[in-house]
């Protein structure tokens, strides 16, 4: 039931400044190959994917990341990231039909 | 010709006699009750090899971020939407995310409840409490084992998540409780089998890729997220009356033939297996294989 797009980012509750910190997100999408067939009609599903990922940290672009069909349904990623400041770390999925989903989290080191 | 009719007529007292027996055999062990088999693991050894085997894997994963958080969230937008002719949401009685008085109410259910003289389990409840209070009318209300009841279900479990699970099985529930156990032990299917042959005759016991798990295991983690479904609908979360359906299936019980949500059969089961669980901590969406 849960819509498209909805976004579940975890960072770590403690960080000290200096840190590595694993960041874990999972975005809500049913990530079409474009190769299904619809049991009933027998026609293809068109294809709706996420193809471009872009994760902002303060102003900084800290990485970005280019899918395809290949991603599985409801992606789930890890990456990490050096945590020298207290700023708000933004991920903007983009998909192939245009839409755009995006979630912020704030990380504070101490 | 004459010797075969007096044999027969010889014979036939036997037979009736012999079918007799059978029969009241049949009854004094319906008087008894059902024949429990003996539990085949030490639930705290099983986990333990469990872990040992498994490693934390399943554990880690839902750690990392498990679907059901999404339906959690859900769930919270459905208990705040004003719905029905009262104007009101399930917030406006339990207050902003259920904080007046609906921390730790899960942990009862299923329960004996005098209105409808029987078990009442949560989606019962929420369906109750949606036409009595919110004034929904009957044909508005959430149908069992769809996406809306089934997310206020694990929104409202949630709330008590990490207390003992605590399901009161003595006094008007007792009743209840014995027909539970009925259908726990009652044979189904084309292999004749029951709930209990997998899960305290034979626990523990490897069996299509998995560790059977013992009866005090199963309950404590509903509405949960499985790997299993999450392939056929994207992201979801179902509930303990969903497994018993998909186990009743692999039983190799005919469609037609497989109970349906909340029915009494449901109900006591849930109530019985429920029960089996009581003082592990509930945790809500669980994360299973």
């Amino acid at each position: 039931m849960a819509e498209i797009g909805k976004i579940m980012i975890k960072v770590p509750g403690a960080i000290k400044k200096g840190d590595v910190i694993p960041v874990k997100a999972m975005v809500v999408h049913p990530m079409e190959t474009g190769q299904r067939k619809d049991s009933k009609t027998q026609n293809l599903i068109p294809e709706h994917y996420i193809n471009d990922v872009k994760v902002y940290y303060g102003s900084d672009m800290v990485t970005s990341m280019e899918w395809g069909i290949a991603v599985s349904t409801n992606p789930f990623i890890t990456f990490y990231l050096k945590a020298d400041k207290a700023a708000p770390l933004k991920m903007v999925f983009k998909d192939n039909k245009g839409a755009s989903f995006e979630q912020t989290v704030q990380v504070n080191p101490q | 010709m004459k010797k075969i009719l007096v044999l027969f007529l010889l014979a036939a007292p036997l037979i009736i006699s012999c079918t007799s027996s059978t029969t009241s055999q049949k009854k004094a062990e319906d008087e008894k009750g059902v024949k429990e088999y003996a539990m085949a693991v030490d639930v705290k050894k099983f986990e333990e090899d469990y872990a040992k085997v498994h490693g934390n894997e399943l554990k880690k994963m839902a750690e990392d971020g498990n679907p059901g958080e999404f339906i959690v969230e859900d769930g919270r937008a459905l208990f705040h939407k004003v719905d029905g002719s009262a104007g009101k949401s399930c917030a406006s009685c339990h207050g902003e995310n259920g904080a007046k008085n609906l921390k730790g109410i899960s942990v009862s259910y299923p329960k004996y409840d005098a209105n409808i003289k029987g078990v009442l389990t949560l989606p019962v409840q929420i369906n109750m409490c949606r036409d009595k209070n919110m004034g929904v009318a009957k044909e508005k209300s959430w149908k069992y084992g769809k996406a809306e009841i089934t997310a206020v279900e694990l929104f409202v479990k949630s709330l008590s998540n990490g207390m003992p699970i605590n399901v009161k099985i003595d006094g008007p529930a007792s009743k209840f409780y014995e027909a539970g156990k009925k259908n726990f032990y009652g044979k189904l299917g084309e292999w004749n089998w029951n709930c209990a042959q997998c899960h305290v005759k034979y626990a523990g016991r490897y069996s299509r890729q998995e560790y059977l798990p013992p009866a005090p295991l199963l309950a404590d983690h509903w509405p949960s997220f499985r790997l299993d479904w999450g392939k056929q609908a994207g992201m979801h979360t179902r509930t303990i009356q969903e497994r018993f359906k998909g186990c009743i299936k692999n039983m190799r019980v005919s469609d037609d033939k497989i109970p349906d949500f909340e029915t009494e059969y449901m109900r006591n089961l849930e109530l019985y297996v429920m029960a089996q669980a009581n003082g592990r901590l509930q945790q809500a969406p669980g994360f299973r294989r």
